[in-house]
């Protein structure tokens, strides 16, 4: 009886983990250093996640469908690449903000076509893009580094009723990202398809067409990471974009995404990844932690999150074995 | 001309096509110095490219093994380096550093396992998490700084490439007799293809998968030892842009992601293949990004192959 | 109100169905019998419009019915319950049931109507007898549950002709009842429905007119009462079985193979003891869900046990592996054979060696000695009948279940255990098959070794076992001997929580 009770509070506790790691998180830092609960502290810690949090929530959707897409960091530079030169070359920052955003579709689209009509596996689909991608930013940017004009810049220093532009849009991002998946019969055909795309088809879902959304909104929403990302720092260099990929996978991962599809939200679960690992970054920067442990933190942290909620699936399944009988009471 | 293509050995067919397809346009791609270049940036690779193969037939995936090359990398040149290692001048800091370099594969490997096997995390998860946590060690173990000055006994190994060319044959063909041949290998396969199924039946699931992610790591710093020893230089980066070539020449080769399916011998033409279309675009004078979206368009190529290729035999 | 007419189908120049033809009249439950590969999938396959037939027409209320996909059939109303079920467990009862089609807010707006949705959704489970929250998620239920929802889906469709294909595989005997008794109220409301399943007991109980196929063809078809069971067994085959049990010339030995003693584990097992022979066949009988498998799971070192004793020929397991039990004798068949049994994309040879591959290892690299696996792969093949056609390098899916339960046994039988457990041996096969299966466990037995038979069917195990244990909530119940056997008793011990008379 009363390992079941306990139990029974190690999985409400677990379930909360992220949650849970988030406050320990900010307890450390806070006690560790009064700078971190500034106000102008935790508006910067969200300013700084956007990029990688609206990268995390297209992420989101590939891998709520069991897929995943390695490209995103490469769409990221070949997007910035493209809208790179034409600002240069005196295009308007709309105009060139819409072609920006057209590229990451039609990138999307081409990794959906490769994955979808050809039947090949997301992973090697995504990672030869990728390739792709990396080698057309670079032959686009000459290999050189590119400074963009303070258009840019102002784009991330606008503030809209006191709220920093890029949080704005993080913030859109992830409300469009939520309503679709949680109130719309696509949101709901998505997790279907993740949880068995044999069942979904058979079903009457169009599959395909499902899989082909996932991938174009991811590619969109890593062609607006780019966006927001240059207006932090309005320069492509050959590195830009590179392996972001992997912390966004982390961040949904973090947030209670599954690997394997069918489980998981844009919020608060992946929002909340994003924000965490950014949480940390910022908190060993603040407290002057060598720049060169970050990794190691981030990564440590990241392991325990996912280590948790391996512990959690495991309680998950052991609360949940069916029981033949209840034992008997005591006499 | 159907069973060729239904071969297991289309991608040698492919290497030798795509081989006398070019060697007439390209200065140079069939001279005995272009070969030992050739040879030079396939022996690593293939290396590292056979532990992932093992890994990715138990259903695996080990996103880790280019952050091991690395630590490998700094933590041998921190040994043996005669300008700042800790064994200088010393006799035995060769094979101290060669023994250390395989330790940190072996290592990193037991903790990727630990996490799979024990933790219960999924791989692709576990070894991104350490492939993150390695990366960043190498990195501050060096203060992002190359090591240099490397003994010559060391260098050796990776310059004199018939010395390399030994080790990769050995290693590989050790791969291949444990896979091909033994009691190891067969439940490698079965845990590939049914993990559930191979632990009713006796297989030791636990000890085998664990056993396998330590192998890559082996394989991995194994692979180390040759890059480092070909460059001469102790480097916390280190390879860091080929993982995706090597996952990339494995899955050319013939092996599935989803396990239960793959062979040495496939790796080693998927290697070769990737090598040959990396070495002759540069002798063409592409430049390095339009060689890397080649690459690209290739593993894509071999990747449709192979689906139409299952597509084929599922109906047959 | 669905005719079938001289329907043909061929998959590469092999004729699977040669002229169907048969009417399922409005409102009645039809029984589609037939032995695995008889054609009764591909039937079902093209009406539920998974599959287009390669010659004939069917009919839907006099109108041509040729659906294009299953979409098509489900707008006309045709819905097919699968065996293996359609949901999606991490959606909700109610997302599982409109998924296809969720009624929006507004029109042309993507934005689903949650009322509607929850109201229609509760109106449909009140049909089907689920009292479950419509935001239940599907994971959350039972097979039994599932099973109504399942049906929950076919009501939403307005269907008016519902295909179900072996329903009760995975339910107890209490889901069982109330699955039957929707169907009668389905029937009442004028449904037709296509009942496929093995359990000819079923079919003489729930269907007004029965369909035998056998290789493709109707080979008989017919009101309940001209096709009894036996009638029924005979024309699936093609020829009078007068046995459906084949002899057995040995008798138990005195000497205990399995003494299990007071196997405990909080939940799941109370106190279970009891011991095998040698040459005994121990069948253990209960009701699906009270603790047969559970059991079987402890015995063979897959699940723990908190208390109790396992001696296999004076070894205690308790505490070993898998892998152990099985060095020191133990074989397990499980339940299910594609999750748990056959590794189904290797070769049939790989499967079949699995269990016994250390012994065709030699030296201290362990080494396979292929030639030797090779002939030993042969020699049981010939063993247990497996069809000739295969080659050993086939992939096991390939094959047909009752083949590839084959290969299964063939995997333990080739490590010859003395202790052998037998989970569910013949579920999902035809009856030539099954008799087969009941053969290699006679000779297993003649041959020393124990068997330890778990089966929902009782007649099996009747016809089996020298005894029964019967179990239920996780005790065993009752043990009862040949001279005692009676399905009542039997029955009745599962049942009952009182003591046994």
């Amino acid at each position: 009886m009363s390992s079941s009770s306990s139990s029974q509070l190690g999985l409400r506790l677990l379930n909360q983990a992220s949650l849970i790691l988030f406050a320990v998180v900010l307890l450390v830092f806070g006690v560790l250093s009064p700078a971190f609960f500034q106000p102008a502290n935790a508006v910067n810690i969200l300013i700084q996640t956007s990029s990688t949090g609206i990268l995390a929530v297209g992420m989101t959707f590939v891998l709520l469908t069991a897929g995943v897409d390695l490209s995103v960091g490469a769409i990221m530079f070949v997007a910035a690449a493209v809208g790179g030169k034409l600002i240069l070359g005196g295009w308007s920052l709309s105009g060139v903000l819409v072609v920006m955003l057209a590229i990451g579709v039609v990138y999307g689209a081409l990794n959906a076509l490769f994955i979808t009509r050809l039947a090949i596996m997301a992973f090697i689909v995504t990672l030869a893009t990728r390739y792709f991608g990396r080698g057309l930013g670079l032959r686009i940017t000459e290999t050189r580094a590119m400074n963009l004009p303070d258009s840019f810049y102002e784009l991330g220093a606008a503030r809209i009723l006191g709220v920093p532009l890029p949080i704005l849009i993080f913030a859109g991002v992830t409300l469009v990202a939520h309503l679709v998946l949680t109130r719309t019969p696509l949101g709901r055909q998505i997790y279907a398809v993740g949880a068995d795309v044999e069942a979904a088809r058979k079903a009457g879902i169009n599959t395909r067409g499902v899989l082909f959304v996932v991938y174009v909104v991811c590619g969109l929403c890593a062609a607006a990471a780019g966006i927001v990302s240059l207006s932090q720092a309005p320069a492509v260099s050959p590195s830009f974009g590179n392996n972001r990929e992997f912390m966004a996978i982390a961040a949904a991962v973090l947030g209670g995404t599954s690997l394997f599809g069918g489980r998981g939200a844009v919020f608060p679960g992946t929002v909340l990844g994003a924000v965490l690992i950014q949480t940390i970054e910022t908190g060993l920067n603040i407290l002057n932690v060598n720049s060169y442990l970050y990794p190691l933190i981030i990564s440590g942290v990241i392991f325990l999150a996912v280590l948790l909620d391996a512990v959690r699936s495991r309680v998950l399944a052991r609360v949940n074995r069916r029981r033949i009988f209840v034992e008997a009471e005591p006499t | 001309m159907r069973r060729v293509f239904l071969s297991e050995y289309l991608v040698l067919w492919l290497s030798l096509v795509y081989f006398a397809a070019l060697a007439p346009f390209t200065p140079g791609f069939a001279s005995w110095s272009n070969f030992q270049t050739i040879l030079a940036y396939l022996l690593p690779l293939l290396v590292v490219a056979v532990g992932l193969t093992l890994v990715l037939i138990i259903g695996g995936i080990d996103l880790s093994v280019t952050s091991i090359i690395a630590l490998a990398s700094v933590v041998g040149g921190k040994i043996m380096s005669s300008e700042e290692g800790w064994l200088a001048g010393h006799a035995l800091a060769v094979p101290a550093g060669l023994m250390a370099m395989l330790l940190v594969g072996v290592g990193i490997g037991m903790i990727n396992g630990f996490a799979v096997t024990t933790c219960r995390i999924p791989a692709f998860i576990a070894t991104l998490t350490t492939m993150m946590f390695v990366s960043g060690l190498a990195i501050w173990f060096t203060l992002s700084r190359k090591i240099g000055g490397l003994p010559p006994s060391f260098v050796m190994l990776g310059q004199k490439l018939w010395i390399a060319a030994v080790i990769t044959g050995v290693a590989t063909w050790l791969a291949h007799v444990t896979l091909a041949r033994t009691l190891f290998g067969r439940w490698l396969y079965a845990i590939g293809h049914n993990a559930k199924a191979a632990l009713v039946s006796g297989v030791p699931t636990a000890r085998v998968t664990f056993a396998t992610y330590v192998l890559c790591g082996l394989f991995a710093g194994l692979a180390s030892i040759l890059f480092t020893a070909g460059l001469e230089t102790g480097n916390p980066e280190m390879a860091r842009d080929n993982l995706l070539d090597v996952v990339g020449a494995v899955v050319i080769g013939g092996t599935s992601l989803y396990g239960g399916r793959g062979r040495v011998v496939g790796t080693v033409f998927g290697v070769l293949f990737l090598a040959l279309v990396d070495n002759s675009l540069n002798l063409l004078g592409l430049n390095f990004y339009t060689v890397t979206m080649v690459k690209g368009g290739v593993i894509l190529a071999a990747a449709l192959l192979d689906a139409m290729r299952n597509k084929f035999l599922a109906r047959g | 109100m669905i005719e079938f007419r001289n329907i043909e189908k061929s998959f590469f120049g092999v004729n699977v169905l040669k002229g169907v033809s048969f009417t399922v009249p409005p409102g009645q439950t039809v029984g589609l019998v037939g032995e695995n590969g008889a054609g009764k999938s591909t039937l079902m396959n093209i009406l539920g419009g998974n599959l287009p037939p390669t010659a004939g027409e069917m009919f839907l209320n006099g109108q041509p019915y040729a659906p294009a996909s299953p979409r098509a059939a489900e707008n006309a109303r045709v819905a097919f319950i699968h065996q293996e079920l359609n949901l999606f467990g991490n959606l909700s009862i109610a997302e599982n049931i409109f998924i296809r089609g969720f009624p929006r807010k507004f029109p042309w707006v993507p934005w689903i109507d949650q009322r509607t949705i929850r109201v229609r959704t509760r109106q449909l489970l009140e049909e089907v007898q689920l009292a479950r929250s419509p935001d239940t998620l599907v994971e959350q239920l039972s097979a039994g549950e599932r099973q109504l929802v399942e049906i929950a889906k076919a009501l939403a469709l307005d269907a008016r002709l519902i295909i179900f294909d072996e329903p009760t595989t995975s339910l107890t005997s209490r889901e069982t009842d109330r699955l039957f008794a929707i169907m009668a109220r389905l029937r009442e409301r004028g449904i037709a429905m296509i009942y496929i399943t093995h359990y000819l007991a079923h079919v003489q109980q729930l269907c007004d007119r029965i369909v035998v196929l056998r290789d493709g063809q109707v080979v008989g078809a017919g009101e309940k009462a001209e096709l009894p069971i036996e009638r029924m067994i005979s024309l699936m085959v093609g020829r009078e079985i007068t046995q459906l049990f084949p002899a057995r010339n040995t008798k138990p030995e005195a000497e205990i193979a399995l003494d299990v003693r007071g196997i405990s584990q909080p939940g799941i097992a109370r106190n279970l003891t009891f011991q095998l022979r040698r040459g005994e066949i121990l069948g253990v009988s209960g009701l699906m869900g009270s603790g047969r498998s559970e059991l079987a799971r402890i015995l063979f070192g897959l699940d723990p046990c908190a208390t109790g004793e396992i001696v296999l020929n004076g070894q205690s397991l308790v505490g070993l592996s898998p892998r152990e039990r099985i060095q020191r004798g133990l074989a397990f068949l499980t339940e299910d054979r594609r999750a748990e049994g056959l590794c189904l994309e290797a070769a049939i040879a790989d499967n079949a060696v699995l269990v016994s591959l250390p012994q065709f290892a030699r030296g201290a690299v362990r080494l396979v000695d292929r030639n030797r696996c090779r002939s030993a792969v042969d020699k049981i093949r010939e063993a247990v009948k497996l069809t000739a056609s295969a080659r050993s390098e086939q992939p096991v899916k390939t094959l047909s279940g009752g083949n590839q339960q084959k290969v299964v046994l063939a995997k333990w039988l080739l490590n010859e255990p003395k202790v052998f457990i037998l989970d569910e041996p013949t579920r999902g096969i035809d009856v030539g098959a099954k008799y087969e299966v009941y053969r290699l466990i006679n000779e297993l037995v003649a041959r020393g070794a124990a068997v330890l038979m778990i089966s929902s069917e009782v007649e099996e195990l009747v016809g089996m076992c020298d005894r029964i244990l019967v179990m239920r909530r996780g005790e065993i119940r009752d043990t009862v001997s040949p001279h005692e056997f009676d399905r009542e008793r039997i029955l009745r011990a599962a049942l009952h929580d009182g003591s046994i008379a």
